[in-house]
């Protein structure tokens, strides 16, 4: 072990290619014989397919082969499956429509966009002319895209065996009855009806695909920009086309982000893999930005009315919430889990809140799939807690730190004291939340804000500062604990650490980043762990050739699972290696210390270096009996518990009277991940998910008109998040170790995106109030449109 | 999207209610048609070409006329369809005599948009559906002058 790299800001390696121009992506991969891929895809979101005329498209120049819904129906290929199963309250299976490849004729699209036949083509240009050329007729039909109004009597049916549109309903928490007696026994009680709004993932790069065969071999191979090669390779071969496993290589080149997005299996990865045989001939398919809006599976999407009762000392006595989840047409991979186990179980947030209870209705609406997206779930927990006790505070005249703090779970460490208990399945692993808010209070400096604020009142301006603490779970996730929730798979982690005879090290990592800079955190663990140079640490990852087995990258997962695997496979390499170095050495074991990249016997000068055991592990002339040659060890790391990561985020903000619009001044976030391998890519990863949840507050929202129509689906109309919209972030960090995994992390990649929402939206409901309106909700995002409506009323 | 409005043209209720029934007057003063066929009583087939802010694209459809009132107007059936989206529009048109000589137009209703055209044309909907009105009125007072002629 050395301490040359670990908690130092050591450049991103792979940046090198990435701002160079050198990155390799799917779409830049070019094969021998290539073909293109383009839809049909349907203009309306509810519509019968009565018939699809192909036979002008044949003609066209340039066209090899085309699919339809008729023709993938006659293979007996049904469609893409979910990866979770959350079944009804009364026990009930769950709704599981099937989501085919193609939509059949007599068969009814179910959100625009919904493909119904394929077109490959010499050139892109070729299959998309020729695309234009099916003639479909549709029969429209009436749409519904509202979550509540679709769970009404008389609701237009997205799938006809599932009654009232519900995928399942659900709860959790404390007995009903008693969180409602809790409710009417409070001195006041705090609600709020709110829509927590439909966002588009917008990762840079579009999803791409392209599907090989060889014939000689009989194998195929995909590559797809994915965030986890291994579990669409298992999704893909097992769930949708019934090819073996070992029969196709799925490569994961480099990834333009993802967000979620790319953690699920598409239709069209198994397009192109199936097609490729059947013409014999590799096929690619890169979506178009448009179609990236219209079908990258959306995030967030709630209706919700929450309530929160306090006793006459403002101590936080129930929380009862009712939500609708809109998820869409079909079901995702993960769709059933976001709103429920990734959303339901963080509802006890940072407080000790005694009774909690959530009744969830999961919903099918003629749009696209709603999935995980960056947070996926424990953003939508935290905005409902923090607007409530924000509010809750304006409402009672109190401070709203104040308020929370007499509220906080007191600091653990998870080691000498006991994890906490939460009264929503979780058990927390370590928190000092006092810690955080200290730190991020003493940045804003409170007494001095307040101050100020009161004085621009005075003066006609509209201050505001928003306040948000959070807690989420992440390192997803303990298999036996997730699979007891209805995870079809385990999500551990695997990871190979290969000693090379001359002492560099390959690791393959289960892990693919998609942005994250793995190679460059990965191998900071490597070097340090066996004393060598960074420059002699490969990390490999997105082969399902070459790496084992992966659960891929999400859900904040990488370093706390994928990082623990690698270093058990490291432990294994040192244990071994130590055997070799005694016999060496000459001495015993038990004799030897490991340090700056060489074993030495205690208390001599007598020592080996980590290069020389592994040249001695390959040319084993002299080495100890019954010891195999060779130093590459393989582990699998599941973890036995979610890791917590939580922190404190504020938002100041004017809000202008005349106009409503709302600029963002401060934005402080002090974020406790547990240690830190790396702060730059920590901080990095803080400042993007900072920018989408401020995107949420203020700018971002997808809109299906009644007629179930993506009326803002460019970027003309879509608002992301630009660098003139966002303050310069000024970030600090609390480091509060993981005690059960053995890197002491917690993960950071969705941090920023699930604390930052509600600070932004508590900062402009304050602002209002400093100026009389006293406002409780403003429907996100706050255009200046919306702000200003609500300070007329 | 919502289609609305009323003018008052410069002819009698007989001669707006003969032209709003007269397929080649129709094809001169509806903004956009390059083709209008009759393939039944009161069926046509339409061919249009338009452009819709970032979009343009060329239609073919049906229009059916119904509920016809005689001298009094008609409800206005069009589906139109294009690779850039179809277009589903039910407009009632209803004729009244105001001064001598003269007769105002209303129209009153909708149409449903899908497609690239609801995507990313939406946003200068109301602006294109103001113009193709005001165009629609423009034309038929030039037919009106021109027919007098």
């Amino acid at each position: 072990m050395s301490n040359k790299y670990i908690g130092q800001s050591v450049k991103r390696i792979e940046d090198k290619r990435f701002i160079t121009g050198k990155g390799r992506y799917t779409d830049d991969i070019k094969l021998l014989g290539m073909t293109h891929a383009a839809f049909v895809r349907s203009p309306y979101a509810h519509a019968i397919v009565v018939s699809i005329d192909t036979s002008a498209a044949q003609d066209m120049p340039g066209v090899m082969a085309i699919f339809t819904g008729d023709d993938i129906k006659a293979t007996g290929i049904v469609g893409v499956p979910t990866g979770w199963q959350v079944n009804f309250k009364n026990g009930d299976t769950m709704k599981e429509p099937p989501h085919p490849l193609l939509v059949a004729t007599g068969s009814t699209v179910k959100h625009i966009g919904d493909p119904v036949a394929v077109i490959i083509a010499e050139s892109y240009a070729a299959a998309v002319d020729a695309a234009e050329m099916v003639e479909v007729e549709w029969e429209d039909l009436p749409a519904v895209t509202d979550p509540m109004k679709a769970t009404q009597e008389g609701a237009t049916l997205v799938h006809e065996d599932a009654p009232g549109n519900l995928a399942f309903d659900w709860e959790l928490g404390n007995p009903l009855s008693e969180v409602d007696q809790a409710i009417s026994e409070s001195a006041h009680v705090t609600s709020l009806e709110f829509v927590n709004q439909r966002l588009v993932p917008n990762a840079i790069e579009p999803r791409a695909y392209i599907g090989q065969y060889d014939e000689v071999s009989d194998k195929y191979t995909l590559y797809t920009s994915t965030q986890n090669p291994h579990l669409i390779r298992l999704l893909m071969c097992a769930f949708v086309l019934g090819i073996p496993e070992h029969k196709v290589r799925v490569l994961g080149p480099d990834v333009g982000g993802g967000f979620g997005s790319k953690i699920y299996h598409y239709t069209e990865e198994a397009l192109v893999t199936w097609a490729s045989k059947q013409i014999n001939r590799p096929i690619k398919w890169t979506e178009t930005r448009s179609e990236a809006f219209q079908l990258d599976a959306h995030g967030r999407d709630h209706v919700t009315k929450a309530e929160m009762g306090f006793d006459a000392d403002g101590n936080i006595k129930a929380l009862r919430i009712k939500t609708f989840a809109n998820l869409g047409a079909y079901l995702s991979t993960f769709a059933p889990a976001v709103p429920t186990y990734l959303h339901g179980t963080l509802l006890q947030g940072l407080y000790t809140t005694p009774k909690i209870h959530i009744d969830l209705q999961a919903v099918f609406t003629h749009t696209v799939a709603v999935d995980a997206y960056r947070g996926a779930g424990r953003p939508e927990a935290t905005y409902l807690l923090e607007r409530l006790v924000d509010l809750a505070a304006l409402e009672m005249g109190k401070d709203p730190i104040q308020l929370r703090k007499q509220n906080f779970i007191p600091a653990f460490d998870g080691v000498d004291q006991p994890g906490y208990q939460t009264q929503v399945a979780l058990q927390y692993d370590s928190g000092n939340y006092h810690g955080v808010v200290d730190k991020a209070m003493e940045m804003l400096g409170y007494e001095e804000f307040r101050r100020m604020q009161k004085e621009a009142s005075q003066n006609g301006k509209l201050l505001g500062v928003g306040f948000s603490t959070y807690i989420e779970a992440c390192g997803i996730a303990p298999s036996a604990v997730v699979g007891a929730l209805g995870a079809r798979a385990g999500l551990y982690e695997s990871a190979q650490v290969r000693v090379q005879p001359t002492g560099k090290v390959s690791v393959y990592s289960g892990s693919h980043s998609h942005g994250q800079g793995h190679e460059t955190t990965f191998a900071q663990i490597v070097a340090d762990k066996f004393g060598i140079p960074m420059e002699d640490v490969d990390i490999i990852h997105g082969d399902s050739d070459a790496v084992a087995f992966g659960m891929g990258t999400y859900g904040s997962r990488s370093l706390a699972v994928g990082g623990s695997a690698i270093v058990k496979s490291i432990d294994k390499v040192l244990e071994k290696g130590a055997k070799i170095a005694a016999h060496k050495l000459e001495c015993s074991e038990d004799d030897l210390e490991f340090d700056e990249g060489k074993w030495t016997v205690k208390g001599t000068d007598k020592s080996i270096s980590f290069g020389d055991v592994a040249l001695t592990a390959y040319v084993p002339h002299v080495y100890p009996q019954g010891l195999e040659p060779g130093l590459d060890f393989a582990s699998f790391y599941d973890p036995t518990n979610f890791t917590y990561p939580f922190g404190c985020h504020i938002a100041v903000v004017e809000v202008d009277k005349e106009t409503g619009k709302v600029k963002l001044n401060r934005f402080i976030a002090v974020d406790d991940v547990g240690n830190v391998i790396n702060p730059m890519i920590v901080d990095g990863q803080i400042h993007g998910g900072l920018a989408q949840g401020i995107g949420q507050a203020l700018l971002e929202g997808a809109i299906y008109d009644e007629n179930g129509q993506l009326i803002n689906a460019s970027y003309m109309d879509y608002a992301m998040p630009r660098a003139d919209d966002l303050p310069m972030f000024e970030l600090g960090r609390q480091e509060t170790p993981c005690p059960h995994n053995p890197l002491g992390v917690k993960g950071a990649g969705e941090a920023g995106c699930i604390g930052s929402t509600p600070a932004v939206v508590n900062a402009v409901i304050d602002a209002l109030w400093s100026g009389g309106h006293k406002v409780k909700d403003i429907m996100m995002p706050l255009t200046p449109e919306r702000v200003w409506t609500a300070m007329q009323q | 999207m919502d289609l609305n409005g009323s003018h008052i043209l410069p002819a009698s209720n007989d001669r707006v209610w003969r032209m709003l029934m007269d397929t080649d007057t129709l094809t001169k003063i509806v903004p956009g048609i390059t083709h209008l066929e009759k393939t039944g009583e009161n069926e046509f087939k339409a061919v249009a070409q338009i452009k819709m802010g970032p979009v343009s694209g060329a239609f073919t459809g049906g229009l059916v006329l119904e509920d016809i009132r005689e001298g009094e107007g008609y409800t206005l059936h069009v589906k139109q369809n294009s690779k850039i989206g179809n277009a589903d529009a039910t407009i009632r048109i209803d004729l009244k005599p105001t001064d001598e000589g003269h007769t105002e137009l209303r129209f009153d209703g909708g149409a449903k948009l899908s497609g690239l055209l609801a995507r990313t044309g939406n946003r200068v909907m109301s602006g294109v559906a103001h113009s193709l009105t005001k165009q629609f009125f423009e034309n038929f007072e030039e037919e009106i002058e021109t027919q007098k002629a």
